[in-house]
């Protein structure tokens, strides 16, 4: 073929040879029908799911009131314990059984209203309520105490209106500071949104990294990599084309899941550019895929080059800031974590999807992910080159 | 059951497990470094809130009150801005979470005994942890709402500080934090990540054994030999229920001696959910292990199931009361959630058999289901 002898002959063969290995890679992908299932599964029904799950919002809590005032004054404060946080669920009689519920897990919330709480109110005294919080889940813990301190201050500042009056004041006249809290990027804080996201990018993280792993210690395993390295192809066209046909796959992937479930069945929004978008995720799977080949080069067999790619997905899942927030780790944990791809992948994901960010205020993250590419790769060569040159 | 035949089969295992020295060495230290990390880093606490403060007012009232925000511990200051432009990009840019927006008559308003407004704006990508700064936000703007009617009504009335407060304040809430008194996260999370780790860490190390001999067909002496079915897979339990076993003691003792989590509940108790919860998570190995052709498919069909049912379906991250519908079934099917509520109660509340023991019949069960189902799909005679 006339263009094959060109002055790029040599390229167009380098690719072509490495177009091959792509199709071979993908072909066999398709023959192992469970991994095939579970690749159409991780981003089709498991993202459905994903959307179905929890939310750290507090809903319907159940409150038991222990009210030993039994007073007009004492029954409207318990019965300002309303969905959609709390769910009144009646009264307690004893300490013991306040307890022993909590212990149950059968109220999350005891408030103990004590006697003479409407007289300590009319002599204008401190009225002391006390609430038993189970604080087993911190989070959950801190808003059910949170919301109970609204209550109690919306439920007291009628009292301070009248306490004002008959000091001689006038309420009316009082100065007070509104609050207006506007929710940006998800203004209804809809879970849906930020737990399908975080699934997808679990999923792409996960399947990346282990997929082209498990693909090369297969060939070494089995001896097939003797065959490849006979051949006229370099370590650089049997990584490249692993890498490729992963991108391809993840890139499928990650479109079906925005555009068949997401979008349409959940309203995640798609603000910023899509094709930034997909380049994006081709080069977040391109650094992942680097990561598992590089870990691949250092095990001998498919236990081994499991539990070391465990070791690393892990931490990274985890730790990036998708499912705990980075603010709260310690700083040299939170500095490590720069290390990790899927960190400045989520200011990209997140930044594109809900935000609508451009290069401008990506080009940080991408540069980092690109810097981290880079270095995986140098590094799977080299192991690579001379573990089989 | 051939009790010889099957710790045969055990001690067979054991010797390839041993022999793969990097493979047993990864067995031990995997988990222990997943403890210390997520130990480390897993904490839901929503501290150091990067925020930024937009000023129109500049007088002394409005500094006053982004102070109020500026002095809590849970926010920390980035500067003030100059416009709301520069709001806007920080916000995109994930530079800070919250800008505190205060308007130009801010002062003069609250002179005037009006209402003077300050405006959060909220970045709401992290909604879970969004929740809880937006409840900070309220609380401090309500305190800083609070000061300024106290010091309207001693001007005005000549009350002391303490009197207006009484007279604004009338209920006093006084909270108490019952299981985790300072609300600390390390002890919630530190027994959660027992839950965690045995649900990882056991299905990898099983889901490889039997499909191994698969590929390099060493299966086929297996089925030519006059080994059961059911000896051939007791035996290939046994030695990661062991090493499982072992990993959930270390475990148990990072979380007690390293981390300062209580352990109030019963040991033996304990032991025996501990056990059955790995039988449980190592039979799912196993059952994947039967069920796929290469290994390669047996790893990742092992860690993302794992890392599915940890994050979303185990109560750990977010609280199970929460699930809807699917969600909500495929959470009450596995063992992960029974055994965070098991881990719970056991560390932080002491309650045991009596209020736990429906959990451990789900173990018992759970795992009876997944045994019987890779004995039915365990064949010696493989299809040709």
């Amino acid at each position: 073929m006339s263009t094959t002898r060109g002055r790029f002959g040599w390229l167009v063969i380098w690719l072509r040879q490495v177009g091959v290995l792509c199709g071979k890679e993908l072909i066999q992908l398709t023959r192992d029908r469970a991994l095939f299932i579970y690749t159409v599964y991780i981003f089709t029904a498991n993202i459905f799911l994903a959307a179905g799950g929890a939310t750290n919002e507090l809903r319907d809590a159940v409150v038991r009131v222990r009210d030993l005032d039994r007073t007009q004054a004492s029954r409207d404060l318990a019965y300002q314990f309303l969905p959609p946080y709390f769910r009144f669920a009646g009264g307690v009689d004893s300490e013991r059984a306040a307890l022993d519920l909590l212990d149950r897990g059968e109220a999350k919330v005891v408030v103990e209203i004590p006697e003479h709480f409407a007289r300590a109110l009319h002599d204008q005294r401190p009225a002391r309520v006390q609430v038993l919080v189970d604080a087993s889940q911190a989070n959950t813990g801190f808003l059910a105490s949170s919301y109970a301190e609204r209550i109690a201050g919306r439920y007291g500042a009628v009292w301070a209106q009248r306490n004002v009056e008959r000091a001689g004041g006038d309420p009316r006249l009082m100065p007070a500071i509104g609050n207006d809290i506007r929710v940006w990027y998800n203004p209804d804080l809809n879970e849906k949104w930020f737990n399908t996201i975080s699934e997808l990018l679990t999923m792409v993280t996960v399947a990346c990294i282990l997929l082209p792993a498990a693909a090369m210690i297969r060939e070494k395993e089995r001896g097939t990599i003797e065959q490849l390295l006979v051949s006229p192809l370099s370590a650089a066209q049997v990584m490249l084309s692993k890498v490729l046909s992963m991108m391809a796959v993840m890139l499928t992937g990650v479109a079906v899941a925005i555009f068949g479930i997401m979008r349409p069945v959940y309203h995640v929004p798609f603000i910023g550019s899509v094709p930034l978008f997909f380049l994006l995720t081709a080069l977040y799977a391109f650094v992942n895929a680097g990561l598992g080949l590089a870990a691949a080069t250092f095990a001998r067999s498919s236990a081994q080059v499991g539990l070391v790619v465990l070791l690393m997905v892990m931490p990274v899942i985890m730790l990036s800031g998708t499912w705990t927030p980075l603010e709260s780790m310690p700083p040299w944990l939170r500095e490590l974590m720069g290390i990790s791809p899927l960190r400045h992948f989520i200011d990209v994901a997140y930044g594109i999807l809900l935000r609508g960010a451009g290069f401008d205020v990506l080009w940080d993250s991408v540069l980092a992910m690109a810097a981290i590419g880079a270095v995986l790769f140098a590094v799977g060569l080299w192991r690579f080159r001379r573990q089989f040159g | 059951m051939n009790l010889r035949r099957v710790l045969a089969v055990a001690h067979k295992e054991w010797r390839e497990i041993v022999r793969d020295r990097i493979y047993f060495l990864l067995a031990f230290l995997l988990p222990v470094m997943l403890m210390l990390v997520f130990g480390y880093g897993m904490s839901q606490d929503v501290e150091n809130v990067a925020f930024a403060v937009l000023d129109e007012d500049r007088t002394p009232m409005s500094r006053d009150y982004a102070h109020h925000f500026i002095d809590s511990r849970y926010f920390s200051y980035q500067g003030h801005l100059m416009s709301a432009k520069e709001a806007d990009r920080l916000l995109a840019d994930r530079k800070v979470r919250v800008v505190i927006v205060i308007g130009p008559s801010f002062e003069r308003r609250i002179l005037e005994g009006r209402g003077a407004e300050a405006q959060a704006l909220i970045d709401g990508t992290f909604t879970t942890s969004a929740r809880t700064i937006r409840a900070y936000v309220e609380a401090i703007n309500a305190a800083a709402s609070a000061r300024v009617q106290v010091g309207y009504l001693t001007r005005k009335l000549g009350l002391s500080t303490d009197e207006a407060i009484q007279l604004l304040q009338p209920v006093k809430l006084e909270v108490r934090y019952l299981y985790n008194q300072e609300v600390r996260s390390i002890w919630a999370v530190a027994p959660s990540l027992m839950m965690l780790i045995l649900i990882l860490v056991p299905p990898l190390l099983m889901a490889l054994s039997v499909v191994r001999e698969k590929e390099t067909g060493a299966i086929y002496n297996i089925c030519a030999s006059t080994i059961t079915r059911a000896e051939f897979l007791a035996g290939k339990l046994l030695p990661i229920i062991g090493i499982a076993g072992a990993n959930a003691l270390i475990l148990w003792g990072i979380a007690v001696w390293y981390f300062g989590a209580p352990f109030k509940g019963s040991a033996i108790f304990f032991v025996l959910a501990t056990l059955t919860y790995v039988l449980c998570t190592t039979s799912l190995g196993l059952l994947i292990s039967l069920l796929v052709k290469t290994q390669q498919a047996a790893m990742i069909i092992s860690t993302v199931l794992s890392v599915i049912i940890a994050i979303q379906f185990s109560g750990f991250i977010t609280p199970a009361a929460s699930l809807q519908g699917g969600a909500w079934v495929v959470a009450h099917i596995f063992p992960a959630l029974y055994y965070n509520d098991v881990v719970k109660g056991v560390f932080l509340k002491g309650v045991g058999f009596a209020v736990l023991w429906f959990d451990v019949a789900v173990f018992v069960l759970f795992a009876c289901v997944v045994l019987v189902l890779c004995h039915a799909l365990f064949r010696k005679r493989m299809r040709a």
